[in-house]
């Protein structure tokens, strides 16, 4: 048999059979490199199975749930940031995209962002304004009525605009027919 | 699988930590075990074992029930240290080395003698898999000291049944040179331990 079969059922962890076992011991006692081969396998067995197990600190897994406690906040923390950043992203793009679009139509960068805070401001002027008229008329409303007549007010007053904008757009429709 | 550790698996899946750390205290020695054969150090095996629990609970839902969790959480560990051992380039403590002296296991045992035959052991162990690939060295550690079948291996190391055993065959061979040229070479700790060794084998 060749020398390459001993060396394969040497380093193989299977189990030879009694013929094999024979056969292998037989060519042992005459092939030195065989024979090294054989005992430094079997040394570095007894090595493994005979060095001791690491011995292992006390409070692992108590050490296990600050460890588990820190890794979550990390998580939460970075889906916080990487979300926040995606909003900002996004943003900045919207605004990007618009202000790109709004360009062509107002002229230039400056000029819109201008004719932007002018409008928005208008808008709170125009709020405060209808609110200062409604909020007294409604507060010496409450005073005057009892909430049954202001309701009927308010319903009225809804009422009679909602009829009165229908009666517009049909004699407005009603023209164009005769027209 | 046990029925207690189903439920705790169970548990721990619904975001009860103190579920999972029964699981930890139950296999936190063949963790931090195989972690320290594949790092040679108490403390980088401890940070690896505590990452490797920290990475199964929060993969805790791809866990497949069917699967041996010991099984499961030991492939986590020996490829977090593949990957720590490919990352960092931890090198393998070499015994010949007086600096490395402290890699005895932390309780020496009662007597100064069998400390330091214990030490000597663990550094042989040491250099002996440091020139081990990594997943050769993963192989070897969950075959000698974990008794794993060549299927346990290939399942926990992602790798084929075939795969194992020529990879296991590889590994035996380059030990078994290893240990010859220890042997040979002139460091007097190294002669100590191995002839220690041998004559150990010898009498069995």
């Amino acid at each position: 048999m060749k020398h390459q079969q001993y060396e394969n059922w040497i380093l193989m962890d299977e189990e030879l059979n009694q013929e094999q076992q024979r056969d292998l011991h037989g060519h042992l006692k005459q092939c030195s490199q065989c024979q090294a081969l054989y005992q430094a396998s079997h040394q570095i067995t007894h090595l493994f199975k005979t060095a001791p197990e690491p011995a292992l600190a006390a409070g692992f897994s108590g050490r296990w749930l600050v460890q588990i406690d820190k890794a979550e906040k990390r998580k939460n923390r970075i889906i916080l940031f990487s979300t926040l950043g995606a909003i900002a992203l996004a943003t900045l793009i919207l605004f990007s995209t618009v202000g790109l679009e709004l360009r062509s139509v107002v002229g230039n960068f400056p000029q819109m962002m201008f004719e932007l805070v002018t409008l928005i401001t208008n808008w709170i002027i125009f709020y405060n304004q209808i609110s200062d008229i409604i909020t007294p008329l409604f507060r010496v409303g409450a005073k005057l009525l009892s909430p049954i007549w202001l309701y009927i007010t308010v319903f009225g007053l809804s009422g009679i605009t909602a009829a009165w904008t229908i009666s517009y757009y049909r004699s407005r429709s009603m023209q164009k027919e005769l027209n | 699988m046990c029925k207690d550790e189903s439920q705790l698996i169970a548990k721990a899946k619904a975001g009860n930590k103190e579920a999972f750390s029964e699981l930890v205290e139950k296999y936190q020695k063949p963790v931090f075990s195989v972690c320290y054969r594949m790092l040679g150090t108490p403390t980088a095996a401890e940070d690896a074992a505590q990452e490797a629990f920290i990475r199964a609970y929060q993969a805790l839902d791809r866990y497949d029930p069917e699967r041996s969790f010991a099984t499961w959480i030991l492939s986590i560990a020996s490829n977090y240290s593949i990957d720590q051992l490919r990352k960092n380039k931890v090198t393998i403590l070499s015994m010949d080395s007086d600096k490395h002296a402290w890699l005895a296991p932390p309780d020496p045992g009662p007597s100064p003698e069998k400390a330091a035959l214990d030490k000597e052991k663990n550094a042989l162990v040491q250099t002996i898999l440091a020139d081990l690939t990594e997943t050769d060295r993963a192989a070897v550690i969950l075959q000698y000291w974990h008794d794993y079948s060549y299927e346990e291996i290939a399942e926990t190391l992602d790798l084929s049944s075939s795969a194992v055993k020529s990879r296991l065959f590889r590994a035996r061979k380059l030990m078994a040179e290893k240990w010859q040229e220890m042997q040979l070479i002139s460091a007097p700790n190294v002669n100590s331990a191995a002839k220690r060794i041998a004559h150990e084998t010898s009498t069995i």
